[in-house]
């Protein structure tokens, strides 16, 4: 046990000390800052500075659908109104559209019966986010003209079909009714998701190619013949871990710090409203650490078997693969995380700490599923360490050509 | 009390006989060569004395106990296949290793600093193991492995990449070590540097032990038919019919004379012919000696 705490003590200090752990503790963060913020803040324009232009046979609803278009949040087109219009008209828009002097042409017709026909035409096919806008805006402009046909005033008409804005709360399990925001929920899910898939593989890797390391500087002779084969991969294993878990540390006393300053409350105010509650606090370190030592034992036996990074590689489907199962599931568990497939997949070890992550986003989950699912990673983490310690012992020692999937079973067998 | 004792020892690796019952004894203040080719199976050897693999039959003694882990306090080890962690200053790399050795922080530090001076690498314990030379890691990897004043050393190919000053002082130390009362175990195929500096060899090909025992009792053997000539003017006498083989290194004739050839005549017929510096009639070499034990079947 002293060697390997030893070990684990040079491992951890030489990856602290190292570019690589200061890099990735502050520009990890400050990386997915800009990336969210680009996200959102050019989500935000979607639709604006268009130059578009509205034909239908009916002045009247043209003209309220150019208010609605001009009245949607963020909205900074410009909107011709051309009323009635005749197909010649239509010709000549098209022809605008091509030489790029409008951005697109809504066409509304039949206006006057029970189910007027619409047409968007644009140079681009892919825009649906100003589809959306467009369909919403047209609803609501037929809405308004039905109203004020009917003999209502347009500033009354207008109120009526602007709509309620639907507020949501949660019933906890003790029976507290608190506020929720579905959107902050789902991306607060989404981004601690992200991020204990990424520093588990981050760090699992770590592991891997610090051990390719060793074995390319012909350490590990020196060492064996000091300490235990077992005390050199726990060590290791251990002293990352505690490398990983200190940079987590730091995340949550910035996060913490951050809530505490006046900052917090202006940026993260309305839909951005974010709260991290004390036992998701508690579980991402948990689930960071079982999902670690589950994915760094296999990849620690296997790295054994590589004489060089680039052989790894080849097991890198291998790595990756529970994280795009796991986020292939986002849509399934996000709808329904009490779904019997979402409740599989946060049970089943390789998926279980993103899939939990992403289900506590909508609800916690029952504390016996927290339970299963950590016994299983850590049942899981006890047979993968033994199937890799069998494969190190042999491998370390072996130089000059990567083994061979036979070899690496007759090693199993010998070791 | 034996140092190490190895009992018919083998070790195979699927159709290939590594080690193929290997016996052998290292007493305390000896100085032991296993030599042989490359490949002959010195390292394989040398990894089941320490624990490193263990054999497939016979046994392992160490301190006269059957081996465990513990007796690996006693036991420095240089291997072949050298290394250490290039971004670690070099003080703080001997620190670990003394440490992993049992010793503590301080003990560790001193002994290191110690050592450093004594082989004149104080002045980089500052710096990482990767600014430094190849030469002066291996005085490093050289000091790691006797921190702990282990009762054992194994080194293996201890000199290699070494410039002869530095070769020299290392050769001094392990002699002063054998001094004190250590056992060393030096494997190398350089049968030359053997010869210098151990008392009893064990000589390895293919995994099986072809020739053991002490340095003098192996030479005193074989016939002493070597001729060394050093001369000034013709090499006629080189053609005579007293000479199997000989060489000749522009006034430096190494010579291997016929089964009951006449030294007296060949002295005879080179003074005839060339002044002659030195004539010494010497005993076969380690090489010539294991060539002729392995009727030239060797890996190397």
């Amino acid at each position: 046990m002293r060697n390997l705490l030893l070990v684990a003590k040079r491992e951890y200090l030489e990856q602290v000390r190292g570019r690589a752990f200061k890099l990735t503790t502050f520009g990890l963060p400050a990386i997915f800052a800009v990336i969210i913020a680009i996200g959102y803040f050019s989500s935000l324009g979607i639709g604006s500075g268009r130059h578009l232009a509205i034909a239908s046979d009916d002045p009247a609803l043209a003209q309220l659908l150019r208010s609605r278009i001009l009245g949607q949040k963020d909205s900074k087109a410009t909107v011709d109104v051309i009323a009635p219009a005749t197909p010649a008209d239509r010709q000549q828009l098209v022809d605008k559209l091509r030489a790029k002097s409008l951005d697109g042409v809504l066409w509304v017709e039949d206006s006057a019966s029970a189910q007027p026909k619409a047409t968007y035409m644009a140079p681009s096919a892919g825009d649906f986010l100003m589809n959306a806008r467009l369909e919403s805006a047209l609803n609501k402009a037929l809405v308004d003209e039905h109203l004020i046909k009917g003999g209502m005033q347009r500033d009354q008409a207008a109120a009526i079909s602007k709509g309620i804005d639907l507020a949501t709360y949660q019933v906890k399990p003790d029976g507290a009714v608190i506020k929720s925001n579905a959107e902050a929920s789902f991306w607060k899910g989404y981004v601690m998701a992200i991020l204990l898939s990424m520093t588990t593989m981050i760090y699992g890797m770590n592991v891997a190619r610090s051990i390719i390391q060793e074995k390319t500087s012909r350490i590990f002779e020196v060492m064996l013949a000091i300490a235990k084969p077992s005390d050199l991969l726990g060590g290791k294993l251990v002293g990352v871990c505690a490398v990983g878990l200190t940079q987590i540390a730091i995340w949550l006393i910035a996060t913490a710090v951050f809530f505490a300053t006046p900052l917090s409350a202006s940026v993260m105010s309305g839909q951005l409203s974010i709260h991290i509650s004390a036992i998701e606090a508690i579980l991402f370190p948990v689930y960071f650490m079982l999902g670690y030592l589950l994915f760094s034992s296999l990849f620690a036996g296997l790295a054994a078997t590589c004489e060089t990074e680039q052989e790894l590689q080849m097991y890198m489907p291998l790595a990756a693969a529970p994280t795009w199962l796991s986020f292939a599931l986002i849509v399934l568990v996000m709808n329904d995380s009490n779904s019997v497939w979402s409740v599989a997949a946060s049970l089943f070890p390789p998926t279980a700490p993103v899939i939990m992550f992403l289900r506590m986003a909508s609800e916690t989950p029952p504390a016996w599923q927290f339970a299963v699912s950590i016994g299983l990673l850590a049942l899981s983490i006890v047979a993968v360490l033994w199937f890799s310690t069998k494969l190190y012992r042999v491998g370390i020692l072996m130089y000059g050509k990567r083994a061979t999937l036979p070899e690496i079973f007759r090693w199993i067998r010998y070791s | 009390m034996a140092i190490v004792e190895l009992d018919r020892i083998h070790k195979a690796y699927e159709n290939k006989v590594a080690v193929k019952e290997l016996s052998l004894t290292i007493e305390p203040g000896q100085m032991f060569g296993l030599l042989g080719p490359n490949g002959a199976g010195k390292t394989s050897s040398i990894r089941m004395m320490i624990g490193i693999t263990m054999p497939d039959s016979g046994t392992v003694k160490l301190f006269d106990k059957p081996f465990d882990r513990a007796s690996l306090e006693r036991v420095g080890y240089l291997p072949e296949e050298r290394g250490l962690y290039k971004k670690m200053k070099v003080i703080e790399q001997l620190v670990f290793f003394g440490q992993l050795h049992g010793l503590s922080t301080e003990d560790a530090h001193g002994r290191a600093t110690s050592w450093a001076r004594r082989l004149e690498i104080d002045t980089s314990l500052d710096k990482k193991t990767e600014e430094l030379s190849k030469g002066m890691q291996q005085k490093i990897q050289f000091i790691g492995s006797l921190l702990h004043n282990p009762d054992l050393i194994i080194m293996d190919e201890p000199f290699s990449g070494l410039d002869p000053v530095n070769a020299k002082l290392l050769e001094q130390v392990l002699l002063e070590l054998k001094d004190d009362g250590k056992a060393v175990i030096f494997s190398t195929h350089r049968m030359d540097q053997v010869e210098k500096l151990c008392d009893s060899i064990c000589l390895i090909n293919h995994g099986e032990a072809v020739i053991s025992g002490k340095v003098r009792d192996i030479k005193s053997r074989y016939e002493r038919n070597h001729v060394i000539v050093e001369f000034d003017g013709s090499a006629e006498f080189l053609k005579s019919s007293e000479i199997e083989e000989a060489s000749n290194f522009s006034g430096h004739a190494e010579i291997r004379l016929k089964p009951h050839g006449d030294a007296q005549r060949l002295l005879k017929e080179a003074s005839a012919v060339a002044t002659i510096y030195r004539f010494e009639l010497v005993e076969p070499s380690l090489e010539e000696i294991f060539i002729r034990a392995v009727g030239g079947k060797a890996d190397a």
